[in-house]
């Protein structure tokens, strides 16, 4: 065979060869995947919000329905970015710095708002805080209302957001490993201050990238949101739950401006990281060199 | 920016939320407050009907405001939601098989509610009929049309939709009427109607939308309701109202549900709220937003005009009741379980 | 100031696994000590031990007559030096080596500028003057070497602790900064205990040299003790390839002379 004759460096050279092809093909499938995909999806959105005029844009905003949605979705992030972020701290810093029994479960059980389907973790509370759920008979006796209620859509919600944090400072705390935290504590420094001068600002970055992804899903979830809800307007509706409404009233223009809203708040939050990374960049480099 | 920094403005940040939250519940905080869960395409009507009533309510109670919240979903939907403990003072479903699930599930309410109004508790009627596109390029004029092999079927699922329930039942009743027709011969019909269905909607409005926004599909089955409201929305010249030849009878029930109200101290008011509906303005607002009303008498001519003429089976006397047709063709194992497989 | 420890019968299994099985050794006041072996004798963790870092199954650490096992990291005092300097990346030098002191409880926590002439002081001993805004990425190996020493003396610790302190690098620095760090313990005269597996930088530096294999000490003595009566077949075999005509054309006592001249 005539490739065994030239084992190697033919190959090699037509490999080189397609590397300009292949290079400009890859190019170019990421280009036209990332605009159809990505960019032109979020021109439409912008463009059918606009599209009867800033005078109709800035209307959807008057409705006190979409003003209550945009509180709630706002009062949701407020509180279950904070919660996600001491509890993706202490679970991250407690995986990465200490062994323990269990900590493979607990690793497991943070990814598992990844793998579970939305609607499923809306369900999960549903069953448990239902009034047919296990909690549910209690919850009623003592008046205390979660599903169908705010408190169902914060835990909804926290679910769901859960590991971002978590996911974002494990493999860095991990890379950093622990002997910073021992020299801190070799030199006599509290737990506390340990973690407050050594462990924090050697994640601050990364903690807070995942509070920006965090607050960014907080504030778009739907599924399980929408199966916690219950959907009374005014009351138990988030940004992404009027919208759905809107578009089902054949109120478009109003749906597609309550998502540019959204979508603004998504950009945001990118445009925010990036200048962040942009500014920091030096000390940002530092920070991850060993 | 130094961590303390960052702190002070999540904190800020926190706070703003937390008062713009604070200054949204406030103004919610009426006099009296009653949630009614209702299905889906009721929302423009209880719209105009719920200021209606609050008028009215403050006119006969030395102006008590009383704000009526909404949520809509499929009708099996929001049955369940209430099931699961959504609060609602009243219930204004699809059909009268949620809301018997209710009362079973729950004790909320007894199991003989719809005794409790006239009309088995249905105070409007609708039916069931097509929408097409405009001019009707596939020809589509009764049930027999929807199983030819290009046409493709828009209707939402059975399951979570009492809706789609009330579409499944009519197309039975017609299959079951033609020459012929036993019962081995309506479930192939029903089989081959499914078949054309590309996408199973969890509610009507989701179907509406389906059809008329994203314009998958060459026919709507649609509350008459829903239909009237398509070619308000969309414009007549867009699509065009089919009637077949024979559709159902549907009576979309109502019901206090008692405990609820009465946890709530609402019992008064949602009982009202009720007999509202049946009330000659009830009935006029009715009429206006398509629902066939039970007393015409107080409606406009115009609007009863708009409603045509056609023979209506109904779910009493043709499947003996909601809780028997429930059985044999919605439950778990149910025929519609049989027959329906989802396309690829 | 110096302190002698006194290590009893130390016994460490990490999951099931003997890393320490009964080591005893007496370290006297102001002595420096190598604790030489290959990897996975258990010199490290031995180290680590008489730290705090490691929690040792059986036996006991004594500062002078004091049984360490009643005292917490802060009250050890002990200046421990990182194989891998592990500098904190996000301070400057100064504050790297102020931490400690800084990590006070209040009631005993120096004012600052107390902090500010001590780090100063110590910077001029580690001879990094000058160096103090920098961060540990914009500084060399031996110099965040010197970083870490200075961050361990800031604490006026009991005993001085340093774990493979040239390990990472090259060797060049590493003679440079072995001469260096001999200087500085005949001028501060810490109790010492440093772990290596480098023959030649034990023989160069110990007063005295406990050889470790398998989790037990195979022989404490002298460089020339060693050298002349090893004690056991692989201490034979271990030091087989110290550099022996160098250490016999300078001893190291005479060495040391020099050293101690050149200082002053």
């Amino acid at each position: 065979m005539s490739e065994a004759a030239y084992p190697v460096r033919p190959q090699r050279r037509s490999e080189i060869g397609e590397g300009g092809i292949i290079q400009w093909l890859l190019v170019t499938v990421a280009v036209v995947f990332l605009t159809s995909v990505l960019l032109l999806p979020l021109a439409v959105v912008f463009g059918e919000g606009l599209r009867k005029g800033w005078e109709t844009f800035f209307a959807a905003f008057t409705e006190p329905d979409t003003l209550a949605a945009v509180r709630l979705t706002l009062l949701v992030a407020a509180i279950a970015v904070p919660f996600n972020i001491v509890f993706g701290l202490a679970a991250s810093w407690a995986i990465s710095k200490f062994e323990f029994v269990g900590k493979n479960l607990l690793l497991t059980l943070i990814d598992l708002p990844f793998s579970v389907s939305p609607v499923i973790s809306g369900l999960v509370f549903v069953l448990l805080f239902g009034a047919q759920g296990w909690l549910g008979p209690w919850l009623e006796a003592h008046d205390l209302k979660i599903i169908f209620a705010v408190p169902g859509i914060v835990l909804a919600t926290v679910f769901v957001t859960f590991p971002f944090v978590a996911r974002e400072l494990i493999p860095l705390m991990q890379a950093q490993g622990t002997s910073e935290e021992e020299a801190a504590l070799t030199l006599g420094a509290s737990g506390w201050h340990t973690f407050r001068h050594v462990t924090l600002p050697n994640v601050k970055w990364a903690l807070l990238y995942g509070v920006l992804l965090c607050n960014a899903r907080a504030m778009g979830e739907f599924g399980a949101v929408s199966v916690v809800s219950g959907h009374i307007r005014g009351l138990t509706n988030t940004m992404p739950l009027q919208i759905e409404i809107l578009y089902n009233e054949y109120n478009f223009t109003a749906a597609f401006a309550v998502a540019t809203l959204l979508a603004a708040l998504a950009l945001l939050t990118l445009v925010l990281k990036s200048l962040l990374e942009w500014r920091f960049a030096g000390e940002l480099a530092a920070t991850k060199r060993h | 920016m130094t961590l303390s920094l960052l702190r002070r403005h999540l904190l800020s940040a926190a706070a703003a939320a937390a008062f713009i939250a604070g200054a949204g519940i406030a103004p919610a905080l009426a006099d009296k407050t009653l949630l009614n869960v209702s299905y889906d395409p009721t929302r423009e009507f209880y719209k105009e009907f719920n200021s209606a009533f609050a008028a009215d309510w403050a006119g006969k109670h030395n102006g008590e405001v009383v704000t009526v919240n909404q949520s809509h979903g499929g009708s099996g939907k929001q049955a369940r939601a209430v099931v699961d403990g959504l609060d609602a003072d009243v219930v204004t479903l699809a059909l009268a098989g949620d809301i018997d699930q209710i009362a079973k599930a729950t004790k909320k309410l007894p199991e003989d509610w719809a005794k409790r109004l006239p009309h088995n508790s249905a105070p409007y009627t609708s039916t069931i009929v097509f929408i097409v596109r405009k001019g009707n390029p596939k020809g589509i004029k009764d049930w027999g049309d929807l199983v030819k092999d290009d046409v493709q079927v828009i209707t939402p699922n059975p399951k979570t939709s009492g809706g789609a329930r009330w579409n499944y039942l009519a197309a039975w009743a017609y299959a079951a009427k033609q020459p012929g027709g036993d019962e081995d011969k309506t479930r192939e019909f029903i089989a081959d109607l499914y078949r054309n269905v590309p996408v199973l909607d969890t509610g009507a409005r989701g179907s509406t939308t389906t059809f008329a926004q994203r314009e998958v599909g060459d026919v709507l089955i649609s509350w008459e309701n829903e239909a009237f409201l398509v070619q308000q929305e969309f414009g007549s010249d867009k699509f065009d109202i089919v009637v077949p030849s024979l559709s159902i009878l549907a009576e979309p029930p109502v019901a206090v549900v008692d405990a609820n109200a009465k946890a709530k101290g609402n019992e008064e008011v949602a009982k009202a709220y009720l007999d509202f509906l049946y009330s000659p303005a009830g009935q006029r607002l009715a009429a206006k937003h398509f629902f066939r009303p039970t007393d015409p008498s107080a409606a406009d001519p115009a609007d009863l005009a708009r409603f045509p003429k056609l023979e209506l089976v109904s779910i009493d006397k043709d499947f003996g009741g909601w809780a028997a047709a429930q059985k044999k063709h919605f439950a778990d194992g149910g025929i519609f379980d049989q027959i329906y497989k989802p396309t690829n | 100031m110096s302190v002698s420890v006194s290590i009893r019968n130390i016994v460490k299994e990490f999951q099931r696994f003997p890393a320490l099985s009964g080591v005893s050794l007496e370290v006297k006041p102001g002595e420096l000590v190598a604790l030489l072996g290959p990897s996975g004798s258990g010199k490290t963790t031995l180290l680590r031990t008489v730290a705090g870092l490691e929690f040792q199954d059986e036996g006991e650490v004594f500062f002078d007559n004091i049984n360490a096992d009643g005292l917490s990291l802060r009250e050890r005092r002990i200046g421990f030096v990182f194989q891998h300097y592990a500098l904190f990346r996000h301070m400057t030098v100064f504050d790297n080596i102020a931490f400690g002191l800084r990590a006070r409880p209040r009631a005993t926590r120096p004012g600052a500028d107390d902090i500010r002439s001590h780090v100063y002081d110590l910077l001029s001993l580690v001879q990094l003057m000058g160096l103090e805004k920098r961060y540990p990425a914009q500084l060399s190996g031996g110099q965040r070497q010197r970083v870490a020493l200075a961050r361990a003396l800031a604490i006026e610790p009991r005993v001085l602790l340093l774990d493979e302190p040239f390990g990472a690098l090259d060797a060049k620095v590493r003679k440079d900064l072995r001469k260096w760090l001999r200087q500085l313990h005949d001028k501060t005269r810490h109790t010492t205990l440093f772990v290596t597996h480098d023959q030649d930088e034990a023989f160069e530096l110990a007063d005295r040299i406990a050889i470790l294999n398998n989790g037990v000490i195979e022989q404490v003595g002298t460089p020339a003790e060693i050298l002349s009566r090893p004690g056991t077949d692989f201490v034979a075999d271990f030091v087989a390839d110290v550099g022996l005509s160098t250490l016999k054309a300078t001893p190291l006592t005479w060495q040391r002379d020099v050293k101690l001249k050149a200082a002053q």
